[in-house]
């Protein structure tokens, strides 16, 4: 059994927008930006929550369709916020920090300092690149605002199961 | 004859332990370490003996070949500066003669307390063991030790004996047997108690790689002890085999109070203790069988792919037998709930080729039964299958005596006759 795949799959190709081979998958935030909601229950931030332990373990992955891209980026997102929390960072901080990273500027497949390239198409033209500026800055904001809500649970510190996995990388590649 | 009413020795030496006993037994009545500790004296005492009462040691010369410790006591002696360590037993055959030799001694004359004489003995070999092993091992036997007789099984044979006193098992001689102890995990098959050479296949991953996994685990969350002795602890005490691993990450975050558990440290020191805080590993561990690339960068094949391929490298009569029939065997197979996640993960594949073949071909298959059998006797379930086999009253008759051996030679131990099954 090897790791864990996207369940949006079969969703890419029907009503959604792509972008490069990437699809802008709805989910439900309350950051603006260009994504669409959903009434699903389980969106593809839930996922990425959910499987970011188990395949943060792995480093071979095969790229089954453009959601697993909206996959990898979520994972290795996580992963990158978790590296700059430590045990004695308190919720406020942390809220903080990680707003800051997903707000601060980052590369875009295509561009210099993207570590995925070889996988990823860069968008065709400037207007595909806002879209899909817009959509990865939302989906890093709500993803550090629900990961939050998972990782201060009971305290005013991290979890440290979870912050232990900022030593693992998923695909050996970080953001 | 002196033998007639005195059980059989079994002796079963693994690469990491020795399981010593009597046959009839339930478990061994000693296990310890395949080690030997020799002493590094040696030449060195005479030149040292001048200085101290030198007349009293002179007279000691010649006896550093008494001097040495096996098992848990030679772990101890090591500790020292006078002895040297060494494991006479390496991948599962004998390399250092000499040493096995004495530890052999040490085992009948300081531990099992027996005069060989009286005893008929059961050892075990190792799959693929040549011939040349077998006649050193009759020749130390017989000659050395001059014992009444002496049987040498497959470690695989007897583990599918061992199996028997699990209540699903049919007790045959033909299976699939997974042996896991420290240091390799092996796929063996069994035809009618002959072992299909050609068919094995050996894992790197076995008991000490899932210790050093939990063990980095501990490490990346920086636990308060994570020496080698906690891990193996935690590994022993908390692991379990989990059916799904990101199902598994979910239960953690809804059950945190019955899924997270502590471990209570005790040093030699009585009065101090630390409790390291046990969460995933508990599950994520025994995973490395069946995602091996979680822990390893090297070797990716899950255990259910290599026991598919071993019995589909089998002969293809036996196949359906050998699905039928797999037996655990070794410590690295107790964790919970092993057994069931093989069978399914096997059933999978097997299931999957099934279709294929159907879709492919418009046959009907008949469907073939897996089954992986579990049972209470799984840790030392070869030196257990010995004690089994060793007690029967036909034991005697299908062993060399040392008649048989003064008669024909060493050469004499290269073919045993089989264990009959009992019906």
């Amino acid at each position: 059994m090897p790791a864990y795949h996207s369940t949006f799959l079969s969703e890419s190709d029907t009503s959604n927008r792509t972008v490069g081979n990437m699809v802008l998958l709805p989910f439900k935030t309350k950051f603006r930006g260009p994504s669409y909601p959903t009434e699903q229950e389980y969106d593809i931030v839930e996922e990425v929550l959910d499987l970011f332990r188990a395949n943060s373990f792995f480093k071979n992955f095969e790229i089954k369709g453009p959601a697993d891209r909206v996959l990898i980026y979520g994972i290795l997102f996580v992963s990158e916020c978790l590296s700059k929390l430590n045990k004695t960072v308190g919720l406020k901080e942390a809220t903080r920090i990680l707003n800051n990273i997903s707000l601060e500027s980052f590369a875009l497949p295509g561009d210099i300092g993207f570590p995925l390239s070889s996988m990823y198409l860069p968008p065709a033209n400037k207007n595909e690149a806002e879209l899909l500026r817009g959509y990865l800055q939302q989906l890093r904001q709500e993803l550090s605002d629900r990961l939050l809500k998972r990782i201060y649970v009971a305290s005013d510190v991290p979890s440290k199961y979870w912050l232990a996995f900022s030593k693992r990388r998923f695909m050996n590649k970080s953001l | 004859m002196a033998s007639m009413g005195t059980p059989a020795v079994v002796m079963d030496n693994g690469t990491g332990l020795t399981k010593l006993g009597f046959a009839g037994n339930d478990s061994p009545s000693f296990i310890f370490p395949t080690a030997i500790a020799t002493s590094t004296l040696g030449g060195k005492s005479t030149k040292s003996s001048a200085s101290n009462s030198s007349s009293f040691l002179a007279s000691k010369r010649g006896l550093e070949d008494l001097d040495f410790f096996i098992g848990d006591e030679a772990l101890s002696a090591a500790n020292g500066s006078n002895y040297s360590l060494s494991y006479p037993v390496k991948h599962g055959q004998i390399e250092n003669w000499d040493h096995m030799e004495r530890f052999w001694e040490n085992s009948i004359f300081k531990y099992l307390r027996c005069e060989p004489e009286d005893h008929y003995f059961l050892m075990t070999e190792p799959p693929l063991n040549p011939p040349e092993n077998r006649e050193s091992t009759a020749e130390i036997m017989f000659e050395s030790f001059n014992c009444a007789g002496l049987y040498i099984a497959v470690q695989a044979v007897l583990a599918l004996a061992a199996s028997w006193t699990s209540s699903k098992a049919n007790r045959t001689l033909t299976g699939t047997v997974i042996d896991s102890g420290d240091g390799v995990t092996h796929v063996i098959p069994v035809a009618e108690g002959y072992v299909i050479g050609g068919a094995i296949k050996n894992i790197p991953l076995a008991g000490r790689d899932i210790t050093l996994f939990i063990q980095s685990i501990l490490r990346d969350r920086g636990e308060v002890d994570t020496t080698l002795q906690t891990a193996e602890k935690i590994k022993q005490q908390f692991c379990y085999v989990c059916p799904d691993i990101v199902k598994e990450f979910k239960k953690f975050d809804q059950y945190p109070e019955e899924k997270f558990a502590q471990y209570i440290v005790e040093y030699t020191d009585k009065n101090k203790t630390n409790t390291v805080d046990v969460g995933y590993e508990r599950f994520l561990a025994p995973e490395i069988f069946f995602n091996p690339e979680i822990a390893s960068s090297d070797y990716l094949t899950p255990l259910p792919t290599v026991v598919d391929q071993v019995i589909q490298a089998s002969p293809i009569d036996v196949r359906k037998n050998l699905y039928k029939n797999i037996v655990l065997s070794g410590g690295s197979t107790m964790f919970t709930s092993f057994g069931k996640r093989l069978q399914r993960d096997l059933k999978g594949l097997v299931d999957e080729r099934i279709q294929l073949s159907e879709r492919l071909t418009g046959n009907k298959s008949s469907g073939v039964k897996v089954e992986v059998i579990s049972h209470k006797k799984q840790r030392n379930a070869v030196w257990f299958g010995g004690s089994l086999l060793a007690q029967t009253p036909e034991f005697k008759s299908y062993c060399y005596t040392k008649q048989d051996y003064d008669e024909y030679g060493p050469s004499i131990v290269r073919n045993f006759s089989l264990f009959s099954v009992p019906s």
